[in-house]
This record gives structure tokens, sequence and C-alpha cells, in this order.
């Protein structure tokens, strides 16, 4: 075994009544990917926030090299050799990249308090230029950059000066392809250069390809740490959740006749930009996957089904004749949404698990035209624990709920409102195997209800798993349609999709 | 991406846009009122009024860009100028530079102070310390009109009055692109708690936001004692009024800030309301007329130069 690079010990954290983190010691080592995983909610990010200035630790102390480090904000952390990747964006609008990149950090280029904002571009492009991303320009503000190119330009923020420890916190599920690339080539740089990557992700397989040890949490403690070369995704499951996941992840069943009753008809969407003469039938009891790369437009299909997309063109139809051009004409026909983007589009994330849920269906759950708070409360613990939702109760407000546990109010909020389609955006983005397994459960149980949902998903195993009908979409088109089959392998939607 | 394309995303655009609209109502009322607009002279004069609303429009950026509000700007150049004039009889030209700067400071780090310790609303916050400012010029001239000697006049005309203002927007350019104030004042509008992450002490960068405006605001006060030459105290936030100049500048600066230049843009769009006004002054609109046309044609330059994205939260 190598040297200790750094060195956890009794690491602990509350927040409130949760207890976070509970006195988790772990060893990593140099030269060495570590992988940290478990459910939604057991304490990674918040294990690797305390170490990175994110967080402040309750007791407990992080050694690295044989130095007690205690970082009080990401900057200072950097300062001390740690540094972070998040799975959210983590740049700055209205700044260029090069301020992006040297935030909190301006005091290297300046002088009797005056900033030198040439030699600070100059620095930035180099190092961009260094990482091969010298189709960005520093000088540019950051605006201008997708999604994905801002995130490199984080990994450029958080890697140029070589940190002893980098975690790399559920960075993945941002990226496509390209950026996944370059993070993974990062990862290993960083380990062949004898320092250490904290690597958090759900995604098993991906976990198991690029780490050499795996610590697991469950509830904020530290379960067991094994070496990725000795175990299976299914002993990781095991580990995660503390028993054999019996149940099959997906629909075992095939050649199942689905129902001739269409519910719902799109007619040659077009969005300008993202989509562009799509068409669509649902039928009664039917699960449609779409899938394809990320900017192929699927995402905004959802939108466009659920009247929320601008400058749409093209028909939205139910069965009974009802055009869907607006939100609310949409919720009123029994349509919900749940989008890819949750917190910002699904959550109202400062309010409580309670009025989240109970949100679209207060006129249900008035009477006599009153809103009651009893029956506010009672409808939202009926839902929120059908959902097996991880709570304090439902006066918690959504902020201090992970990922998964977030997902789960939203699906919550909807069977609430009895909903008979269903449109889930990246249903299972960023939630661990287990609530996997309860969401791919509830979906599989509202299909045999009578219920029709539109699964988009980035997941191939998902869709070939879940979907009685998987159509794959390319450059905002259609380029194929497949139906639900045992033989069916992800390479024949992969041709579709590139 | 085509040549047009190309130019639309340049710094050069916003300056050559604002040019453009700044020429287009001059044509205008030029020819609706050849005689009694427009000149070189009037130009001049429009031009006066325009630099000191813009240096307060300075101050006022700092604080817009971030998310607050200063209500209390025109309480502030209330008392920084009837200070100013009382100063300038003791110190002379220094009592007239030096009080209101320093009063202007003080207005803004109490601002500040009471806005970050008290956790409330920016709007709540100034406009309860309108009141106080307010009172306390009525203290500082015991309710009597406030007059500034005519020797201590050289600010209110050229060329004193434009270096004066110069000096504050180079000021104002340099901190906004040379310091770090600068870049955490773009950083925290842009995301509060990123900003901090990033350890951006985002309290202290507000206060020393407020603690510019403040400043700026000062400096407005003393180009307009200068050439207002008189500063009544005021009361029942009758000051209120004051603080709409400036920040129709502010409105400007923040429309045109993704084109770097946001300190030209503030001057430039206080001229062009400066033009606005004074082309309704030549034609004889009435004052009714007058405001509800510069209201809807500030509106409408703001909104067609940010076009916003649909569906974009707008707060």
């Amino acid at each position: 075994m190598s040297e200790v690079l750094l060195h956890a010990e009794e690491i602990d954290k509350n927040f409130g009544v949760t207890h976070a983190i509970d006195r988790v010691t772990l060893d990593f080592f140099k030269g060495e990917v570590h992988a940290l995983i478990g459910e939604n909610g057991s304490g990674k990010s918040t294990f690797t926030s305390c170490l990175t200035g994110i967080y402040h630790k309750d007791s407990g102390t992080f050694t690295l090299l044989g130095k007690e480090i205690n970082a009080h904000d990401q900057v200072d952390g950097n300062y001390q050799g740690v540094a972070i990747i998040v799975q959210e964006i983590g740049t700055l609008s209205g700044l260029t990249v090069a301020e992006n990149i040297f935030l909190g950090k301006e005091d290297e280029f300046t002088k009797f308090h005056v900033k030198n904002t040439k030699a600070m571009n100059k620095k930035a492009q180099e190092l961009l230029d260094s990482y091969g991303f010298n189709y960005i320009k520093a000088t540019d503000i950051i605006d201008k950059y997708n999604f994905e190119d801002r995130k490199l330009i984080e990994i450029v923020k958080a890697t140029h000066f070589k940190p002893q420890v980098l975690v790399v916190d559920e960075t993945t599920t941002a990226l496509g392809e390209k950026g996944r690339k370059e993070l993974f080539k990062v990862m290993k740089d960083t380990k062949e250069d004898g320092r250490c990557v904290i690597f958090i992700s759900h995604d098993l397989d991906e976990v198991l390809e690029q780490s050499d040890n795996i610590s697991v949490l469950r509830d904020g403690v530290l379960v067991d740490t094994v070496k990725s070369s000795e175990v299976t995704t299914d002993d990781l499951k095991k580990l995660m959740v503390g028993r054999e996941i019996t149940r099959s992840y997906y629909r075992s069943d095939y050649g199942e006749q689905v129902s001739d009753e269409v519910v719902l008809r799109g007619e040659n969407l077009t969005v300008p930009g993202e989509i562009e003469d799509f068409s669509i039938e649902l039928h009664k009891g039917e699960i449609i996957g779409i899938g394809g790369l990320s900017e192929c437009g699927m995402h905004e299909v959802g939108k466009a089904l659920f009247g929320a997309s601008y400058d749409r063109k093209g028909s939205v139809t139910l069965a009974d004749g009802t055009k869907i051009n607006d939100i609310k004409t949409a919720i009123d026909h029994s349509i919900a949404y749940a989008s890819k983007d949750r917190d910002n589009e699904s959550l109202v994330i400062n309010d409580t698990i309670q009025d989240n849920i109970c949100l679209p269906s207060l006129e249900d759950i008035k009477r006599n035209h009153v809103l009651h708070a009893r029956d506010e409360k009672a409808f939202a613990e009926k839902y929120a624990m059908q959902m097996s939702t991880k709570m304090q109760g439902v006066h918690q407000f959504m902020s201090a709920l992970s990922g998964g546990n977030k997902q789960k109010v939203v699906l919550a909020r909807w069977v609430g409102k009895n909903s008979d389609i269903i449109i889930l955006d990246s249903p299972t983005r960023g939630i661990d195997v287990k609530v996997k397994a309860d969401i791919y459960h509830m979906m599989d149980e509202m299909r045999k209800s009578g219920k029709s949902i539109i699964m988009i998903s980035e997941e191939i195993s998902e869709l070939l798993g879940m979907a009685d009908r998987i159509l794959i979409m390319k450059d905002g088109k259609l380029s194929g349609e497949f139906a639900r089959s045992e033989g069916l392998k992800d390479t024949d939607l992969i041709a579709k999709m590139v | 991406m085509s040549k047009l394309q190309k130019f639309r995303q340049s710094h050069w655009y916003g300056l050559v846009l604002l040019a453009l609209i700044a020429f287009l109502f001059w044509a205008i009322f030029k020819a609706l009122a050849p005689q009694t607009f427009g000149d070189f002279d009037k130009l001049q004069t429009y031009l006066k009024t325009a630099l000191y609303y813009a240096v307060g429009g300075c101050g006022l950026y700092f604080i817009c860009v971030m998310g607050p509000f200063d209500m209390s700007v025109g309480a502030n150049i209330v008392l920084s100028s009837v200070l100013a004039v009382n100063m300038s009889e003791r110190f002379g030209y220094a009592g007239l530079l030096i009080a209101p700067m320093i009063s202007g400071v003080l207005v803004g780090l109490l601002n500040g102070l009471v806005y970050i310790k008290l956790r409330i609303s920016s709007l709540i916050v100034t406009a309860g310390l309108s009141l106080v400012y307010e009172a306390l010029s009525i203290f500082a001239t015991n309710g009597k009109e406030a007059i500034l000697a005519p020797e201590y006049r050289a600010f209110g005309d050229y060329p004193g009055n434009l270096v004066l203002a110069l000096l504050a927007f180079l000021l104002c350019a340099f901190i906004l692109k040379y310091t770090k104030i600068g870049t955490y004042t773009y950083a925290i509008g842009s995301n509060e708690v990123v900003a901090k992450n990033m350890g951006v002490n985002v309290d202290k960068y507000k206060v020393v936001a407020f603690v510019l405006c403040g400043f700026f605001v000062g400096v407005e006060a003393i180009l307009t004692i200068s050439y207002g030459t008189s500063m009544t105290s005021a009361s029942n936030l009758a000051s209120m009024a004051r603080n709409f100049p400036p920040l129709m500048g502010t409105f400007f600066g923040l429309a045109f800030k993704k084109y770097g230049h946001p300190v030209i843009a503030i001057v430039v769009g206080e001229f062009i309301i400066q033009l606005l006004f004074q082309g309704f002054v030549a034609l004889g609109a009435p004052t009714t007329v007058q405001n509800i046309v510069t209201g809807i044609v500030l509106l409408a330059i703001v909104t067609l130069t940010i076009k916003p994205v649909k569906g974009a939260v707008v707060k």
C-alpha cells in the first residue's frame, strides 16, 4: 500500500437533528482514485464539502501530508491543497472566463490593490490552451459558453494549481461524452502524478472502471472500504443499501400488448433551435422512452408536450380533442411533468415538502372553498410516505433534502394529483440504486393501472429496461424507433444517436 | 458567424448603439424645433445636467449590479449639499469638496451596515434611513435654504464640472475593471452563494458597494450645489424625487453591461434622457406628457437592449 496522503479522523457533522456524518475515519492514498458511494443522503457530498470548505465540520480532523487542514471556504481549501468540482454549475455569469478561473485568487495578480487584468487573462489563456480548450477565450464573458464548456472551465479552475486532493462530486452526470473524456483524463493525470482523486458517482459501472478503492457510506456512517478489483456492482449495491436488492431493477415482461387507445398525440412539433417536425403518439398504459445524446432536443420534447415550450409550432392533442398549448391546460387535463432541472424547474426549493406536494392539488384539497392546514398536511404526508421520502416531516424545507429525496417529492406531487399522463425527464438523474429501483417499480405500477408515461432519459439501460417503445432523437429529429424486445441491444440505439 | 453577428457581440456594438440612439433623438427634436433645441450651446447645457446625474448613477451601479437598492440617494444629495455649503463657508473649496464626500461615505456606510446587520430589504432600510438623513439636513440648516457663496461655484460650470465628473467616471471605471471590488460586485450579483464559497466576503463587499454609492452621490452633491447654487433641507421623504434621475443612467449601465462599458452607458444614457426632456421643453409639451413619453422611451430602450430570454425569471 502506498503512503497515506489524506487522513480523515472522526469527522462529524450535523444539520439540525440530522446526523449527516457520524465520526467517519478514512485514509486516502497517494496515486489513488478513491470512490465514495452511498444512497442519496448517505453523507458523501457532506463529507467532501467539509474537506473542501463548503461546509464546516462539527468535529474531527483532516490531515494532509501530515499537516492538519481546515478550509474556511473553497479558495482557502485550494490554498491548503484540496479542490472540488461540483455537480451544479459553479461558474458565475457576468464575469469573464479568466475572472471565473481566478475568482478569490485575484491577489496573485494584484499590486497596490490594482488588478493586472492583462496578466490574469494571459495566464488563464495559457491554462486553457494547455488543457486543449483553446477555443475558449479567457477574455470572453462566460455566459457565451454552454453548460458543458462552463464545466470544462470549472475543471481548469479546480485543477490548474495541481491540488493534492481533487474531489469530483457527481460531475459526470452533467457532462456529455466530450466532457467526461476530459474529466477522466484529468483524474488519470492527477493519479499518475502521485496525488489523489475522491470520486463520487451513482454510476457503479463508472465507479468500478475509474477507481482503485471504494468506500461506502450509509446514513452518515462508513460501512466499508473495498478494492474495486475485488467487487462487483451487486456487491456494492448490497453494501450501499444494507441488503441484497433482490427485485430486478427493470421490468421483466416482454411481448405485452399495448392498448390501441391513443391518449396524447403530438404532431409536427417544432421548437426553433431545439426540435424539428417531431411527432409522437402515446397509448394508454404505455411507457415511451425517448433517448439520444444530451443536446439532441429530447429534453425540449417533454416541455413541448406539456405546453411549456416557447414558440412551439405543431399541435399537442388529447384523446378528447383538447389542445395543449399551455401548462395550466396540461395540468387541468391530468398531464404531469418532472423536469431534468429538478431544483430550478420542478421544485420550489425554498419552500416546504408539504407545499411542494400540495401545490398543483390545492383545488382538490379544499373543503367548502377553504384550505385547511390539517388536510394539506395529511395529503402531503400520505404521498411523501408512499414514496418513502426520507425526511424529518413534511414541514421540512426542500433545500435540506438530498437529490434522490427531492425527486421523490416531485413524484409524490404528481402521484397525489393522480395524473393520467406523466412526462418524466431524466427521472433517475443523480439518484442512488435503491431510489432508482423504487421509481422503476412505481412507473411499472402506474403503467399497469392504465397510466401512460413518457420517460426521457440519457441512460440507455433505463430505456431498454423500462420502455414499451423507444424513440431515438438526433439533431432535433426522430432518427429511430424500436419496440420493446429482449433482443434489443444498446448498440442498436447508439447507432441511431450518433 | 457573419460579420454583422460578430459585430453585434463585440464591445463596439454597445457604443455605436448608444451613439445612434443619442443622434436619433437629437435629430428628431432638432427637426421638430430647430430654433429652440439642440444647438451647440444648448447641448453643452444638457450635458452639464447629465454629468452630475451620471456621477450619482455610477454610484448606484455598484449596488444595483449586486441586487440591492438605495432609496436614500436623494436624501444623501440634500444632506451632503447643505454640509458642502456649511463647510465651504469655513474651509473654502476644501470644505466644499471634502465635506460632501465624507458625508456621502458615512451615509453609505450606515446604509450598508444596517442592511447587512438587520438582514432586511435594502429598500426598507434605505427608505427608513432617508428620514434620518432628511432630519439631519434640517438640523444642519435650521430649516433655512443653504446658498453656496458665488466665489465657490467653479464646479457649477465648465471646465470645473467636467473635470470633477471625468475624474469620478474614471475612478468608477477603474474600480470596476482593475480592482477586486469590481470583480466581486459582479460575482455577488451573479450568484451570492457561489461567490461566498469562493472566499468572497459577501457582507463586506456589500457594505463597500454602499460606501462607494454614497461617495459618488457625495460627488454628485458637489456638482448639484455648485450648479444649482442653493439647497433646501427636506422632510417627509420629499428628497425621493432626486433618486430617479441618477437611477435612469444606472438602468442604461445595467442594460449595456454586457458590452463592457457600463460607465460610458451611464453617461450617454443620462445625456439621452436630457435630450428627451429638453426636446419636449423645446416643443412646449406639458410636463405630464414629457414624463409619460420619457418613461416609455426609457423602458423601450432598456427592453430592446436587454432582449430578455423567453421564460427567464425577472424580479
